[in-house]
């Protein structure tokens, strides 16, 4: 069976003829025949979108029942009497379909019968089908031995599915490349970083492949690795520095996950783990602090601090954003269309989504200004005081209460805020100052289905200038039972207080709670100045209400003290790492499905579930012993079941290395997609990825770069280059520009002025005056000091709304939503980049003065120098090209000792180190400079 | 080695006839764009490969049909000026100028700031119609008035948003998240650009900030980068990193780029790889860019007579000179020049946002310039192919500013989403006409309403194509500026 889906790949392809074209049975395949005919012609009209005459195709329940005539257009067996093959030859132009379209061939009306013949057999889509791990093409089973013995060109089994294919197309491999190349290829694709000298040195003294394997182990133990891979993960976890919208306020502490994400790739963390620590890392048991900084990956979202947002409408796009996410990174899946309708081409219903999404939509954050909940870094004296308190709680209660006591301070949950309250009488929300605002005696507002069961103390933060003023809280109504009397002290202006009330040990149950403001309205004297624009010195604004069960040992002395030091946590300054963490069971949000995908219109309640597409045990209700949470999705991606995660993953590398992946849409794997190059060698590599490496990463790339394929030399020749422009076939080595992280990383890195620093906040390296231009945000890009001006371009500060303009020019991403994949563009801004850029031009300088150190006649310098930066030793005709700049460069600087000068930024800055600084320009701005070949 | 130049001119010809492009799907991005545009509402894979951007991209191509428009200058107001005190007369307003708003106003409705019941606020400035036509214009812009024969007026805008950042990408970039390309950059993907010389798409920014959707309002979204805006700058380099270092001469320069040329030339006898060639093509156009981009936004050497017509302020990023700019780039060949002046948004919180205090200066600031643009603009015979749009992301209540009763400091608005004005000029629509009318409080269109998605429709099928068909696969689905919605507005056309 698989052979023949894959056989006939070449059939939708339209462009690349040099994929084969071959009908490998008499058996008409439904996917790879069928339906890319119903995807063309049939689909718009009879699929996810629309319907007509209640007809689709989509699904085989729909395409066989009764439609809108009262009978089946298809008799499975009979296409003779069904109207699906008597429509494609009508003679009534109104009957015949595609209506108003040219009509279908008759070999593919041919085809349709024929299947409709054979009983109409529906098929899966091949990514939907779990992969197998498939035979080695032409690999004897004593081949490593007999390989050994014939010199043959295979290194690895990756090798056979290639010659396999390259068999088929009459096409040869290439040579292996220049050993200088390959490891610079190599060094760049692992680590992101050009060779050092010494690696040049040991490789290039025995170029043996043992030396190669022995490299290659270096190279992904290099804590470089971890830099190189995270740049990739920040693209689909949409990272930045800033939250995006308008003001676009720094997020002061998401660099925490750039440092997660570093330390999982050096430590090479099974991805299956990874996967778990991503997107539920809150949900493992007793969670380490890394695991929270996981699930930032989550909260990378953009939110909106826009005065007079509505907090849930960017709530609910956040969530959107994460089913999105999380349906592209790991399932190559493209599920945003399933918001508002049914899949147009892939098995996806309307409601698919929303249970997908019922499993993201129950956590705390609510686009909130402070990013709440955030994980709290404690700064010293808090931490003394929290130990203190755990002490306290350790002696009266339980390990399990003290859990909870860390976990309440560190999480504050639930918290009310005031988007929270319903307005009831004379009462008005502040969104810009995150107030609600109640007028004295009338103002009143409610906050629905308040558990009390447990809860005893009462923690209202507020801001009022009002004399003799408490906050009234009634149950159920505005007249209900008293539940207690919330006493508001006055406060200076635009200093919120907090006040505390200890609450009947008689309350319990779940209730409307009624807040009336309960004030004569007299400010104190001399009260003013509040913003008349939100809350003047004659209005109470409620800020965030806390509920606590209260601190064991409540009647013991010393337990006063304690509730103090408790309550000082609850507005002590902390470092706030925006995490994701679900609200308490009790106030569990019902995820509802948004009629065309609109938000404000709900329709009927879903509960939890995965694609019924993807899952073929036992189908739907999700698996049955798995959490129907996070954690449960989690497992169920990384499980054998699912088809598409491990191939997602390693279609990714592939594309890092060889520029485009064996499925060349990383997002989408859907019938849409492109069909697989290499199908078996995407299912081989999925399959050993997942089993026999347990989701090693660094395992299953170092058998790609050990492989004869991706050693080959990448010159072409123009009869390739002809068959095979894209290089698909891979009948040469990968050649690409680098990617702007790259691009940046390697003048740094041989020029000297790189810094290896891991880890850390992001970095402002230099950028030019005026970019920043935010409105209502007077923050400014501040240079960083000393060595961190040179870090990896992996550590530059990302502002969303104004990216670092030179990365963006080479293609890097805005970080707005997930990137699965840049589109590598060639332009002329990318060449005024490196020509101008002061950090290119500070590169340069440096770089002539390495070449200075390296040796003493000019020409020895510029061949140390070239060779520094590309490897290998640099050609006669390149040198003269060289010496020639190196000579008129000369004449021009010794002529002009002010433009010595300015250039090297010294008084008595030699003409010789200008000529060189020209010649070091030119060769960091080389094609091959910023091209991996 | 002396091949090379042929082979380059050989690949720049065919770039030039649409049949060899089309054959040559496997050369540069423009063949992705126009597989993608000919292959109609697509339902099938068609593999064009978008991986690698061989060639040029911004080399000219044809549209659909025959466009109207050949360039584009888009003025948009960022905060969003009131219509109702510049070009949405609204007498009976007046007449319950204080009164308490009706209930109908504000049940279901959701406003930015407005809580509680709010007044009615009637104009704040005097009205008169003007020209042929007889349009209502403010005396906020008296010059402005002169022109009112020249331009269309769409009365009845509407919007979605009602927040500065989604409603500005919603309008500019047809959904109200970030990720999508902008309409400057579905422009350039869709025609290229008549001038290598210069960026395709020019972002002039003034009035102090960007606008709130950053620099999403002019990205490239999916779209390849090679599309986005490109924002030129008064002060500092008019475009980023376009001068030499210091100490680099222009001499020094072009000896550089001849041995990178050579250097490059060799690396491609080696390799054969055609991102070389285009490569070498892209160091000569930055070397000219060099000069041209420094030389078209040098505004000094224009004639005292035009620097007077704009009431130009050298040095300084104003509206006036960003509008004589603007002239400069679309004289030039650039496709789509969009300006954005910030600092519209008059809620009356403070001075410079009261309606009764900045905007009347921000009016001052527009009048003049934009009103020298139309004149400059046909005195030059431009007009006709170079659409003009002005307005902002949404409009402005006929409410006044006010939360539970509490007025701001100064005679304010708040952020309306169901009416407002945009007005358009030249290049194939209409000159002298009002499309679309609110009702008589200026709150809601009652006829002609046109949505923002339906403005870009009008917008693409100016400049020759059909929005539906101007699509990029992404993520699965073909993608476009006017999501899945949009209709041309076709009584405003010519």
């Amino acid at each position: 069976m698989k052979t023949s889906i894959y056989g006939v790949t070449g059939l939708v392809v339209v462009l690349i003829g040099a994929l084969s074209i071959w009908d490998g049975s008499n058996a008409v395949d439904y996917s790879t025949q069928v339906k890319p005919i119903l995807n063309k012609h049939c689909i718009a009209c009879h699929g996810g979108v629309k319907k007509q005459g209640e007809f689709s195709v989509l699904f085989e329940e729909e395409a066989l029942a009764k439609n809108k005539s009262g009978h089946a257009a298809i008799i499975p067996g009979d296409a003779k009497n069904s109207e699906f093959i008597k429509r494609l030859t009508a003679t009534d132009p109104d009957e015949r379909m595609p209506y108003k379209e040219a009509p279908l061939s008759p070999e593919d009306i041919e085809l349709l019968t024929k299947w409709v013949d054979q009983g109409a057999k529906w098929g899966d889509h091949w990514a939907y089908q779990a992969p197998d791990l498939p035979s080695v093409p032409g690999r004897s089973m004593f081949a490593s031995v007999t390989d050994w013995f014939s010199h043959r060109w295979e290194q690895n089994d990756i090798d056979y599915f290639i010659t396999d294919k390259l068999n088929k197309e009459q096409l040869k491999p290439a040579a292996p490349a220049d050993k200088a190349t390959l490891l610079r290829r190599v060094a760049l694709d692992l680590t992101g970083l050009p060779p050092t000298e010494q690696q040049y040195k040991t490789f290039l003294a025995n170029p043996s492949a043992e030396t190669y394997a022995t490299i290659v182990d270096e190279l992904l133990a290099s804590p470089a690795y971890g830099e190189r891979w995270a740049a990739v993960w920040l693209d689909l976890a949409r990272y930045g520095d800033s939250k995006g919208y308008e003001k676009d306020n720094r997020l002061w502490n998401q660099w925490h996950f750039r440092d997660y994400l570093i330390k999982a790739f050096n430590a090479d963390m099974p991805y299956d783990r990874f996967t778990k620590e991503l997107l539920a890392g809150d949900l493992l048991p007793n969670p380490t602090e890394d695991q929270y900084f996981a699930t930032i990956f989550h909260r990378n979202t953009p939110t909106n601090d826009e005065g007079g947002t509505d907090d849930d409408e960017f709530r609910s796009v956040a969530v959107m954003d994460r089913v999105n996410t999380t349906m592209e990174v790991w399932q190559g899946t493209t599920i945003a269309c399933v918001q508002c309708h049914s899949h147009p081409y892939d098995p996806f219903r309307h409601e698919d989504y929303y249970k997908l999404m019922a499993f993201f939509n129950n956590t705390a954050d609510e686009d909130l200004r402070t990013e709440h909940p955030t994980y709290h870094l404690w700064r010293t004296p808090e931490k003394a005081q929290i130990n203190a308190l755990k002490s306290w709680v350790r002696t009266n209660a339980t390990a399990a209460h003290e859990k909870k006591l860390t976990d309440f301070l560190r999480f504050a949950q639930p918290t009310f805020f005031y988007h929270d309250y319903k307005e009831v009488t004379d009462a008005a929300s502040a969104p810009v100052a995150d107030l609600m605002v109640l007028k004295p005696g009338t103002g009143t507002v409610m906050l629905p289905q308040v558990v009390l069961t447990g809860k005893r103390e009462l923690y209202l933060m507020y801001f009022t200038m009002l004399l003799r003023t408490t906050l009234d809280v009634h149950l159920d109504s505005q007249q209900g039972p008293l539940l207690t009397r919330i006493p508001l002290d006055t406060c200076a202006f635009y200093h919120e207080k907090l006040a505390h009330v200890t609450l009947p040990a008689t309350a319990t149950g779940r209730h409307d709670l009624y807040f009336t403001l309960n004030s004569p309205g007299q400010p104190f004297p001399g009260a003013k100045g509040a913003d008349a624009n939100f809350i003047t010195e004659k209005d109470a604004g409620l800020s965030w209400l806390l509920l606590h069960e209260g601190l064991p040992g409540r009647d013991k002395p010393g337990c006063a003290a304690q509730m103090a030091l408790f309550q000082s946590l609850l507005t002590a300054g902390f470092d706030g790492v925006p995490v994701t963490i679900d609200l308490p069971a009790e106030y569990a949000r019902k995820t509802y499905l948004f009629e065309r995908g609109n938000w404000a219109v709900k329709g009927k309640e879903v509960k939890a579930d995965v694609p019924a597409s993807l899952h073929h045990q036992a189908v739907s209700p999700f698996v049955k012993d798995l959490p129907k949470n996070r954690l449960g999705l989690a497992t169920w991606l990384t499980s054998k079941d699912n088809p598409l995660t491990a191939r997602t993953a390693v279609n990714r590398l592939w594309e890092q290395l060889f520029g485009i992946g064996l499925v060349e849409t990383l997002e989408d794997f859907g019938t849409q997609g492109m069909t697989p190059s290499h199908p078996e060698l995407l299912d081989y590599l999925a399959v050993k990825f997942r089993d026999t490496y347990g989701w090693s990463q660094k395992k299953i790339l170092k058998e790609i770069v050990l492989s004869a394929t991706y050693q080959q030399d990448s010159r072409a020749t123009r009869a390739v280059l002809e068959r095979d422009p894209y290089n698909r076939l891979l009948a040469r080595g990968p050649r690409f520009r680098l990617t702007a992280e790259q691009v940046r990383d390697q003048a740094l890195a041989i020029s000297g002025l790189l810094s290896h620093k891991l880890l850390g906040p992001s970095v402002m390296p230099f950028q030019p005056e005026g970019v920043w231009q935010v409105p209502y945000n007077a923050d400014k890009w501040q240079l960083s000091s000393g060595e961190d001006q040179y870090r990896r371009a992996v550590y530059t500060f990302q502002k969303r709304s104004t990216p670092y303009p030179s990365l963006m020019t080479f293609d890097g991403s805005n970080r707005g939503t997930c990137l699965s994949r840049r589109i590598r563009t060639n332009t002329p801004l990318q060449a005024l980049v490196t020509l101008n850029d002061p950090v290119y031009a500070e590169a340069s300088r440096h770089y002539a003065q390495q070449m200075m150190r390296l040796a003493t006649t000019p020409d020895e310098q510029i061949r140390r120098g070239y060779q520094l930066a590309m490897g290998r030793s640099l050609p006669a005709s390149r040198l003269s090209v060289l010496q020639t700049l190196y000579r008129q460069s000369l004449a021009s600087y010794r002529a002009n000792t002010a433009e010595t000068a300015k250039l090297l930024q010294s008084p008595a800055g030699k003409p010789e180190l200008a000529a060189l600084t020209t010649v070091a320009s030119a060769l960091l701005n080389t094609d091959e400079f910023t091209t991996k070949e | 080695m002396n091949q090379l130049p042929n082979e380059l001119q050989q690949i720049h010809a065919q770039h030039q006839t649409r049949r060899l492009f089309l054959q040559n799907l496997s050369y540069g991005l423009g063949g992705l764009a126009l597989g993608t545009l000919f292959s109609g509402c697509k339902t099938t894979p068609d593999n064009a490969p978008l991986q690698q951007a061989i060639g040029s991209p911004m080399i000219p191509r044809l549209s659909q049909f025959a466009p109207k428009a050949k360039r584009v200058i888009y003025v948009h107001m960022a905060g969003s000026p009131s219509q109702l005190e510049l070009f949405d007369y609204k007498p009976e307003l007046q007449k319950v100028s204080g009164q308490a708003c009706p209930q109908s106003f504000l049940e279901g409705k959701k406003f930015a700031f407005i809580r509680g019941i709010p007044n009615m606020l009637g104009p704040q400035t005097n009205f008169a119609q003007h020209g042929q036509s007889g349009a209502w214009v403010s005396d906020l812009l008296p010059q402005f008035a002169q022109h009112a024969d020249d331009v269309t007026f769409l009365k009845a805008m509407y919007t979605d948003q009602f927040n500065h950042a989604p409603a500005q990408l919603l309008l500019l970039t047809g959904a109200a998240r970030q990720g999508r390309p902008s309409i400057g950059s579905w422009v350039t993907y869709g025609l290229g650009s008549e001038n290598q010389n210069l960026p395709g798409f020019v972002v002039l920014v003034s009035g102090g900030n960007q606008p709130d959707a950053g620099k999403s309002a002019w990205g490239s979204g999916f779209l390849p980068s090679v599309y986005q805006g490109v924002q030129c700058r008064s002060e500092g380099d008019p475009v980023l990193y376009i001068s030499n270092p210091e100490g680099v001469t222009r001499d020094v320069r072009r000896k550089t780029l001849d041995a990178i040329d050579a250097l490059n030339k060799a690396q491609y006898e080696d390799y054969q790889d055609p991102e070389t060639l285009a490569r070498i093509a892209q160091y000569e156009l930055a070397y000219k860019m060099q000069v041209s981009v420094p030389e078209v936004m040098d505004i000094n050497k224009e004639p005292d007579s035009i620097k007077q017509l704009y009431g130009i302020e050298p040095g300084k990023a104003s509206l006036a000179n960003n509008l004589l700019l603007a002239r400069k780039l679309v004289e030039k060949g650039v496709r789509f020049v969009q300006l954005f002046d910030y600092g519209w948004d008059s809620h009356g919180t403070n001075a410079a946002l009261g309606i009764d205090a900045g905007f009347r200066e921000k009016c001052g600031q527009l009048d003049q310039p934009i009103s020298a643009l139309l004149t400059d603009l046909k005195q030059r015979g431009l007009l006709d192919e170079t659409l003009v749009v002005w307005g902002g992301e949404f409009g402005r209540t006929p409410m006044q500013q006010s939360v539970n009763g509490r007025k701001v400091p100064f005679v304010g608005r708040d952020h309306h989403v169901e009416a407002f004005t945009i007005w358009m000029a030249g290049g194939g629509v209409k000159a002298g006409m009002t499309y679309g009318e609110t009702d008589a409080m200026g709150y809601s269109g009652v006829s002609g309403r046109v949505h923002v998605h339906d403005l870009q429709a009008t917008i693409l099928h100016l400049m020759g194509f059909d929005h539906e068909k101007l699509t990029f696969d992404f993520q699965g689905r073909p993608f476009r500026l006017t999501d899945t919605a949009g209709k041309v507005v076709k009584p405003i056309l010519v």
